[in-house]
């Protein structure tokens, strides 16, 4: 195994991914999935409300907002340049503390509290804005409110569904980059007669096929981590989430090699890819509705990096909890690799033979 | 001197199918060995075998004095082939077509231009090759089997279907490689090429040698030798064949040579293609 001719091959796939139409394809499809699905199912365009605050004093309702869930607090040191930003629409609303203002208040004054509001600000954002200040100084009185709210929650309680979307565009992105782009390009090599030529080199089999399984690795790995980044959650845990696409790029690159040696043309391995890509796609269903029974779920291989990267975008999972995931996951990639190697030898046998593309004369 | 190619009783079979059948030659260093042969014949399996791409079922191969079968890295180190079927990246210029191969047998420094020079090809370097021609695609490939300058060439068909100076270009280089010490050893169905080119042909149908020696060798030994002369006669122009091979023809022919009758006398030499026929009952296409 030569580490430098491995190098020569990755080389030149990379030199050539740009004149790929499936190579960007896979990386522009991560962007479109994601845009398609927030789109339809919200939160696409949706950001939290801005809230700004001069605090002339040392007033406790900063610490009270910055703790608030749902609102982007950001603490200026002037009133005029709260202002300018609530004007310019770089922030909702403005509140400005005046010096003494928590004493005031405690002490029945009715101190005056001035709230900017951003005429392009969404009704929504005002509202909630309005509330929450007259809530937090109310808080800060010790008063209560005259009403008792009974919170009603209409539908399913839980994750989003676009968040429950993240498998799916993840598996997409992962198995297009990682699965498709070496099958493709193995099947391209043998129906062009490439890699017969490569073969009466002192390159091997194995190594070509490393560096095929390693660009297609590259590509997912890059995939996954942009899906993550543009759907926000890839710093929600970052080292589970890494070691799922890590894992799932390199599962997906194997079976993707393993398809590209067997296929004996691009019209059979597109027709194959789509029938076992439901084999490795259907996990999915089950975190898009989770009320469905897991255990089915788990009998796919995908799902055990789908499992870790969700559970760490949507619950923090650390990497005790989903360690189980992880190991089945690295274990069947341990196993794809003497599958791999026999299909890659098939492969060479078959090449010799004349028989490894259906368009080959089969010369003798 | 040591041989360059060694294949001692070779065979191979493709299922039910006897593709190479005992075949076994040698082919010294500097010399052209032509494998004459019609289409299925066995050629292409016995370039496979000796190149590597195919294990023997029977016999033995050696290449430079390394094994055919353990030593097929070593081997592949130091030969160059080209393959009938254009397999070239088309996607990439002629100029990192090159540079590729070059850097898989661990050649950092190619000098590229000048391999480009030697097929015609410098002009068009770095034009994509899916924009090439058939002819300029087969240069390009004669290129790349030559980027490690190899002490053995395998050319399979290397002027099938080119036009005329792509197939002198290569003829030129084939000549350049042996004189350069090269052994080369190319297969084709195009007999004036083996003729002009190979120091040696071998005949080969049905996956077995049925001849082998020097082109001049065969036709002198298996063809016939003939004189073909037009004279005026009285009834308009006549034409005779005058064998040399049977007894009292020689006088024959020294008699018309004199006499102011003759128009033309031409020799009729065999072609490799009469021998072919002879030992294979049927023609080379």
């Amino acid at each position: 195994m030569s580490w430098s001719r491995t190098w020569q091959v990755l080389r030149k796939d990379l030199r050539l991914g740009p004149r790929s139409p499936l190579v960007l394809w896979a990386l522009v499809l991560p962007v479109l999935l994601t845009l398609v699905v927030r789109g339809v199912f919200g939160g696409l365009f949706a950001s939290e409300p801005r809230l700004g605050i001069v605090d002339l004093g040392s007033s406790e309702l900063v610490a009270q907002a910055r703790a608030l869930e749902g609102i982007e607090v950001t603490v200026l040191d002037a009133a005029d340049r709260l202002r300018a930003q609530v004007e310019a629409g770089d922030l909702d609303a403005g509140l400005v503390l005046p010096p003494g203002f928590d004493a005031a208040v405690r002490a029945g004054e009715q101190p005056e509290l001035g709230l900017f509001v951003g005429g392009e600000s969404l009704a929504s954002d005002r509202i909630l804005l309005g509330v929450t200040a007259l809530d937090l100084v109310r808080g800060l009185e010790d008063d209560r409110a005259p009403v008792g709210v009974e919170v009603v929650l209409l539908g399913e309680a839980g994750v989003p569904f676009d968040l429950r979307m993240l498998p799916l565009i993840v598996m997409m992105s992962v198995a297009i980059a990682g699965g498709m782009i070496p099958a493709a390009g193995l099947v391209e090599e043998k129906e062009k007669g490439t890699l017969q030529a490569v073969l009466v080199t002192p390159a091997t089999m194995s190594e070509f096929l490393l560096a095929k399984g390693a660009l297609g690795w590259l590509l997912a790995v890059a995939a996954g981590v942009m899906t993550l980044a543009i759907n926000g959650v890839l710093a929600t845990a970052p080292t589970v989430t890494l070691l799922g696409v890590v894992l799932g790029a390199a599962m997906m690159a194997q079976i993707g090699l393993v398809a590209g040696a067997w296929a004996p043309d691009t019209n059979t391995l597109f027709a194959a890819w789509k029938l076992g890509g439901m084999l490795l796609v259907f996990p999915v269903i089950f975190f898009v509705w989770p009320d469905l029974p897991a255990w089915i779920a788990r009998l796919g291989p995908t799902f055990y990096f789908l499992r870790p990267v969700y559970a760490a975008a949507v619950e923090g999972a650390t990497v005790g909890d989903v360690w189980l995931d992880l190991t089945i996951a690295a274990v069947l990639c341990v196993l794809l690799v003497p599958l791999t190697a026999l299909a890659g030898r098939r492969l060479e046998l078959r090449i010799g033979a004349g028989r490894a593309t259906t368009s080959a004369a089969g010369q003798v | 001197m040591d041989a360059a190619v060694v294949a001692e009783d070779l065979a191979y079979a493709y299922g039910e199918l006897v593709a190479v059948d005992g075949v076994s030659f040698a082919v010294a260093p500097g010399e052209v060995f032509g494998v004459l042969g019609p289409n299925g014949a066995g050629k292409s399996t016995t370039i496979k075998l000796l190149t590597g791409q195919l294990t023997p079922a029977a016999g033995r191969v050696a290449v430079l004095g390394l094994d055919g079968v353990a030593d097929r890295a070593a081997i592949q180190a130091r030969i160059g082939v080209c393959f009938e079927e254009k397999n070239v990246y088309p996607n990439l210029s002629a100029r990192e077509n090159l540079r590729f191969f070059g850097r898989l047998f661990g050649i950092r420094e190619l000098d590229v231009d000048a391999l480009l020079a030697r097929v015609g090809l410098s002009e068009r370097g770095g034009d994509r090759v899916s924009g090439y021609s058939k002819g300029m695609r087969q240069r390009l490939m004669v290129a790349r089997a030559l980027v490690n300058a190899p002490d053995v060439l395998f050319l399979d068909e290397p002027t099938d279907g080119l036009d005329p100076v792509s197939a002198r270009t290569i003829r030129r280089l084939i000549r350049d490689e042996a004189a350069r010490g090269a052994a080369v050893l190319l297969t084709t169905h195009d007999m004036y090429e083996a003729d002009e080119l190979a120091d040696r042909v071998a005949f080969i149908d049905t996956g077995r040698i049925l001849a082998m020696d020097a082109p001049e060798e065969l036709k002198l030994r298996h063809g016939t030798r003939s004189v073909r002369v037009r004279l005026r006669g009285a009834g308009g122009i006549e034409e005779q064949v005058i064998s040399l091979d049977g007894d009292g023809d020689t006088d024959l022919l020294a008699d018309l040579v004199g006499r102011p009758e003759v128009l033309t006398i031409h020799t009729e030499e065999a072609t490799l293609e009469d021998v072919f026929v002879a030992f294979a009952g049927r023609g080379l296409t």
